[in-house]
């Protein structure tokens, strides 16, 4: 391939494997035609057997990565439109978000330590569970590598969307708040998109558990480098 | 025929209508809120910053809310697609495409359900006391 070319071909396999597999998961709507799954796993297969590098990818789509930081700052609408349900559930709210960052991240570590993995892979596992723009911020200030971290949280995405459905049959949840807050701790916009599907208000919570968890976790991430220190 | 004094008319519904107008207002608070983070050297994100300051404006009512709601939509429906090139970084990590990659995927997936199970019973938890406290 001639290489002024390569920046538009990794573009333009990434928008259209991405229209496509939206496409594709409008029409089917199984768990194995997730757009996360379909768009990442085609990108990763196409480079991995055009033996293309990171930084060929990456020449073509990083501005698609700038675009996050404007994602950031639009988590501000949803936190103001649902202002009245904090007001009035703060400290359920706060019971779920810090139980639950407080698990993820003792989890992660404590897996990460058993399974005898790397530390940087190790200190990228931690903040999985949080929705990307935050997780990345999370994983840059405490060591780990924001690009594993955003890995990580894309399996977290696609293993709690199935693992959720599977562990309302069996927990006896009687309030529609727990049954949210397990899809928007666990597993950040995948868990809040399945939220929705079981119920208006699980899901307006897990969207809300989702960025309060995000921003919790990013306001404790300097205590928490010098911890891991 | 436009008139002159509709403009501010015609930027109002531009503001309240148009998806791009608003993501250019988002992305144009992103830049700004993540230059003056690099200018002061305070150390939180950008964004972080950005995402404050707006949440400002709107409680304060300086910014109506109808100014960023499908600029908002327009981008975290499509988040997948901006958090893609980071996650391709795996490329530069060969190592976890053996035994270390299904470590990684034991650790999510254990951790996961940890995760959901902890959270989910807490939540419950405080609900049912609460409940009863209130009967």
């Amino acid at each position: 391939m001639r290489p002024e070319i390569v920046p538009l071909f990794w573009l333009a396999v990434t928008l259209v494997s991405y229209c496509l597999s939206r496409w594709i998961d409008a029409r089917l709507h199984q768990w194995w035609t997730s757009p996360l799954l379909l768009t990442f796993g085609f990108c990763l297969t196409l480079a991995l057997v055009l033996h293309a590098s990171y930084h060929d990818y990456l020449s073509g789509t990083f501005w698609l990565g700038t675009l996050l930081g404007p994602a950031t700052v639009a988590f501000a609408l949803p936190i103001y439109e649902k202002r009245e349900m904090i007001r009035r559930y703060w400290p359920t709210l706060a019971v779920g978000v810090v139980a639950g960052s407080t698990i993820s991240i003792i989890s992660s570590l404590l897996l990460a330590h058993w399974l005898g993995l790397a530390p940087d892979v190790r200190l990228s596992l931690v903040p999985r569970s949080i929705t990307t723009p935050f997780a990345m911020a999370v994983s840059g200030g405490i060591g780990g590598i924001p690009g594993l971290t955003a890995t990580c949280v894309i399996l977290t995405g696609l293993c709690g969307g199935a693992v959720g459905e599977l562990l309302l049959k069996w927990l006896p949840l009687r309030s529609s708040f727990s049954r949210g807050a397990l899809f928007g701790m666990g597993a950040h916009g995948c868990g809040a998109a399945k939220a929705r599907e079981v119920g208006v208000e699980e899901g307006s919570i897990a969207g809300l558990v989702m960025v309060l968890a995000g921003l919790a976790n990013v306001a404790f991430a300097p205590v928490l480098a010098i911890l891991l220190r | 025929m436009v008139h002159i004094r509709d403009f501010p008319t015609l930027g109002r519904i531009a503001m309240r209508r148009n998806r791009w107008v608003q993501i250019g207002l988002l992305i144009g608070l992103w830049w700004l809120s993540d230059t003056a983070v690099r200018y002061l050297e305070i150390p939180v994100p950008g964004a972080v910053i950005g995402l404050a300051a707006l949440l400002v404006l709107l409680i304060s009512g300086w910014a109506p809310a109808a100014w960023f709601r499908r600029g908002t939509k327009g981008l975290l429906d499509h988040m997948l697609l901006f958090f893609l090139p980071a996650a391709m970084a795996l490329l530069d990590h060969r190592d976890l495409f053996g035994v270390a990659g299904l470590k990684v995927v034991l650790a999510v997936v254990v951790g996961t359900v940890l995760v959901m199970v902890g959270t989910a019973l807490s939540v419950e938890a405080c609900f049912r006391w609460s409940a009863r406290r209130a009967s």
